[in-house]
């Protein structure tokens, strides 16, 4: 069965490792590819996840609460399906243990939504598993982010949302990736892309005339993608995608630093794992508590590892935000950022200033209007030819 | 003229209702103008009024402090009404004025009537909400350039009025800088949180809490009951009890006292003293055949809940002269509004004032209310333990809840209330009116088949009167078609 995800935030794996299939929603087939009837103030995107969720009758949605639209808008769907649509408490405070347990508290309660839904209880072992792949497939495409065309990147990210699965464009004609340095996220150590885009270092590079550009902002479906072709035709070129499933989704690192049976993680779960058994690879054998209520601690790992990855507007404070754009701004050295934000989502919008404070550089505002391409196509232009 | 504080009257000493009406000359119930009440203050001078140490005429406020919008504004003429009006708007003064005699004061955001509990149970700190700000444009006619200088900030019409708080604080023209600032967080509007936000990257930092998005118990969660007949499960109750533990060391460390549990259940008694007051006063107003006092003092006398408009005491006294004059005018079978005026629910606190006067105007009356803090209305439970009863009624907030949640108490109550029509007023770009309207508008169509009509009122609602009126008006006729 499919359950599509309205945010990064909320792990595929653990779906996954229930046996069901996580789906992002971003690159969904039919999602906000059509023009919907919006009331006054409704968030365009929230309101295609809410017709997403009317529409898929066979497949799961799960919201998630981390702005008010997609909140309020899993309660215009909930009460008609509560079977299939599940609202996931994502903390907005992030330095606290209480964060740390609503999260924990939430994937617990996603794993029973989940098995309600037909998935089995995950397995540690399956769930290590899925973890090291999701791992492996985010690893390389961090590392494509500073040579991989913005459109073929943003669609690359989306599939392995959608999916899981790695689809990149050839190398051809860009030179080869610097090694990328380990930067810590949060408290967690992670292998991060964070080096000068080739372009930005090689003026032979394609692209390497055009000017450098961050784009920052909510989330980018399919549907919106062209906007990156109009960049690249209006003479910019996105260095740094920074929207809600772009690079900024890509966190990498186990919870648990994906031990393998006999290290120190593994260790500490075995021992708190009642149903292992001598001789028995006690790995793959106990399932986790969003099928059974065998080990709280691994959970409550996992659940620390989780968020302390999450960086996003939302947070409270958004600090991490900032963190992380400052690490790659100041290594990809974009001229301008460029603000993606849909109409009536407040969160993104109160941060243009900001940013701009933050960082020094112009910040263009665009919004998802969709009656409005012209219009954005011409404040692109305009903004990149003050940048020239 | 005025009085001093230390001279006014204990609720305890109030004479009756009927007593008190002698003493100040009532005059039949009705509503004045500014104007009007300028010969009524003189009337009342004359006849001996006694006023508590903010007391003063209402004129005043427009020239000292240029809230202009009083001029639009009708106003109730008893005298419980001018000290309700004289103690709202001299909140800031009050706070100034607590900030000199050495208390600390505390922004409160957002939570609307949980933080202020704790707050006021300790000597020396005075609770107020920021958020409050987003009646200054209204009140000033927007001649405080606050939502422009908002804009200036980045924050601009897209954005709830409440963005003028932004702007109130870079400015430090209204209310004090607060010594701390505490914040919920969570399940709140997406608009006050990235304005907090905001509000922090200006250098105001912020403690946060985290709200979390009530849910019902699933099948075999341990649940546990929240006022307002709602439930929530016991874990999330127990991470917001841990949440507001955290504040109360904060909270003991500015007042340099432990908010222990005897301390924080006294608190907690005080304030149910209001909120008593509260639900006697809308008991009054809210059921009997006509209104005894008008729906814009019932607004006010309600936004006392959440913070006590910074004096816990005072606001049991301008409440206990509110009651007293409802009590007096039913007694005499006397109302602002008639009997045969329309029973309308009001939902959602309005930007402009002047709309709930629009709404007598046109032959409505407020017979019952849902202004986005229900929670700082219903009891704290006195038999828990306390910190335990302030976050089940933190909880019981109807803006973390679902949108049906909301919708069926309203739809409950309207039922109490004998409500014929529900309007559901919305707010300039707060980001919850853009779907909870709709579906508040649903449940209660489809419970009690009454009619309903969503307006939206902007802070200066002028130049849409003709609008307002006439959806009102539709409403008003369509309710009394039904009769």
């Amino acid at each position: 069965m499919e359950v599509f995800c309205t945010s990064p935030w909320v792990p595929p794996e653990w779906i996954k490792a229930h046996g069901l299939e996580p789906r992002g929603i971003w690159l969904a087939r039919d999602f906000a590819c059509e023009p919907l009837p919006l009331a006054a103030g409704v968030c365009a995107f929230a309101n295609a996840a809410v017709r997403l969720a009317e529409r898929q009758s066979q497949s799961a949605v799960i919201f998630t609460t981390h702005c008010d639209q997609l909140r309020r808008g899993s309660d215009a769907v909930a009460e008609a399906a509560p079977s299939r649509v599940f609202l996931f408490n994502l903390p907005v405070t992030w330095q606290t243990p209480v964060a740390e347990r609503i999260y924990c508290d939430e994937l617990k309660r996603l794993g029973q939504f989940l098995t309600g839904l037909g998935g089995h209880a995950a397995t540690a072992g399956d769930l290590f598993k899925v973890m090291a792949q999701y791992d492996r497939a985010r690893r390389r495409l961090l590392d494509a982010a500073p040579w991989c065309s913005a459109r073929a990147y943003a669609e690359a990210v989306a599939r392995f949302h959608l999916d899981g699965s790695v689809n990149l464009p050839p190398e051809r004609g860009c030179p080869q990736p610097q090694q990328p340095r380990i930067v810590p996220r949060g408290d967690t150590h992670e292998r991060l892309a964070a080096a000068e885009p080739a372009a930005a270092g090689d003026s032979r590079a394609p692209g390497a005339s055009s000017i450098p550009l961050a784009l920052v902002g909510g989330p980018l479906p399919q549907s919106q993608m062209p906007l990156l072709d109009v960049i690249e035709r209006a003479g910019g070129r996105v260095v740094l995608n920074a929207t809600e499933a772009g690079e900024r989704s890509l966190w990498t690192g186990s919870p648990l630093n994906l031990a393998r049976p006999g290290s120190t993680e593994r260790s500490v779960y075995a021992a708190k794992a009642s149903v292992s058994q001598a001789g028995q690879d006690s790995f793959a054998t106990p399932t986790t508590p969003g099928g059974c209520s065998a080990d709280a601690p691994l959970l409550a790992r996992l659940a620390r590892g989780w968020l302390a990855n999450c960086v996003d507007v939302f947070q409270r404070p958004n600090t991490r935000l900032y963190d992380w754009l400052r690490e790659r701004i100041t290594a990809r050295k974009p001229r301008g950022i460029v603000l993606w934000h849909y109409v009536g989502c407040d969160l993104w919008r109160a941060e243009a200033q900001p940013l701009r404070e933050a960082f020094g550089l112009p910040v263009l505002l665009l919004d998802a209007d969709e009656v409005a391409p012209q219009r954005n196509t011409g404040r692109l232009e305009a903004f990149l030819e003050s940048l020239q | 003229m005025s009085l001093r504080k230390s001279e006014v009257r204990s609720p305890k000493s109030e004479a009756s209702g009927q007593q008190r009406s002698s003493q100040r000359g009532t005059a039949p119930p009705r509503k004045l103008s500014l104007d009007e009440w300028d010969a009524r203050y003189e009337q009342l001078s004359r006849a001996g009024l006694r006023e508590p140490f903010y007391g003063g005429p209402l004129r005043r406020h427009v020239a000292l402090e240029g809230d202009l919008r009083l001029r639009q504004l009708r106003f109730d003429n008893s005298p419980a009404a001018l000290r309700l009006w004289n103690f709202l708007l001299t909140e800031n003064q009050r706070l100034h004025a607590a900030r000199a005699r050495g208390d600390k004061i505390i922004g409160t955001m957002k939570d609307l009537g949980t933080v202020p509990v704790m707050a006021y149970a300790l000597p020396g700190l005075r609770a107020f909400y920021p958020d409050g700000a987003w009646w200054t444009p209204c009140l000033m006619e927007c001649s405080d350039g606050l939502l422009q200088q908002a804009e200036q900030l980045g924050i601009d019409a897209s954005f709830c009025p409440v963005r003028a708080m932004l702007a109130a604080f870079q400015n430090g023209e209204h209310f004090p800088r607060p010594d701390a600032l505490i914040c919920s967080t969570g399940a709140v509007c997406d608009d006050f949180s990235a304005i907090a936000q905001r509000l922090e990257k200006m250098g105001f930092p912020i403690l946060w809490w985290e709200m979390p998005r009530r849910r019902p118990p699933a099948p075999g969660e341990t649940a546990c009951a929240l006022p307002g007949n709602l439930s929530a499960p016991q874990i999330q109750m127990d991470c917001v009890r841990e949440e507001l533990e955290r504040i109360a060391q904060v909270l003991s460390g500015l007042a340099g006292q432990p908010l222990d549990t005897e301390t924080l259940a006294r608190g907690i008694r005080n304030a149910n003293q209001v909120r008593r007051l509260l639900a006697a006063l809308r008991q009054a107003v809210y059921t009997s055949p006509g209104a005894p006092l008008p729906a814009l003092e019932m607004l006010v006398a309600e936004m006392l809940a959440i913070h006590f408009c910074s004096d816990r005491e005072e606001t049991v006294g301008v409440l206990t002269d509110l009651l007293a004059e409802a009590e007096a005018r039913l007694r005499q079978s006397q109302f602002v509004m008639a009997q045969d005026a329309v029973r309308v629910f009001w939902v959602n606190p309005v930007a402009d004032l002047r709309a709930m006067n629009l709404l007598e105007d046109w032959g409505g009356r407020v017979c019952g209310s849902d202004y986005m803090f229900t929670h700082a209305l219903d009891l704290i439970p006195e038999d828990l333990p306390p910190l335990e009863a302030l976050a089940r009624t933190a909880l019981a907030d109807p803006m973390v809840g679902s949108a049906q949640e909301r919708a069926r108490r309203i739809a409950a109550d309207c039922r109490l209330c004998r409500a014929e029509a529900v309007v559901v007023s919305r707010i300039p770009g707060a980001s919850h009116c853009a779907r909870e309207g709709a579906v508040i508008r649903e449940v209660v169509r489809a419970e009690l088949g009454i009619p309903t009509i969503e307006l939206e009122v902007p802070p200066i609602c002028d130049a849409m009167l003709p609008t307002l009126s006439s959806r009102l008006q539709a409403l008003l006729e369509t309710a009394k078609a039904r009769r």
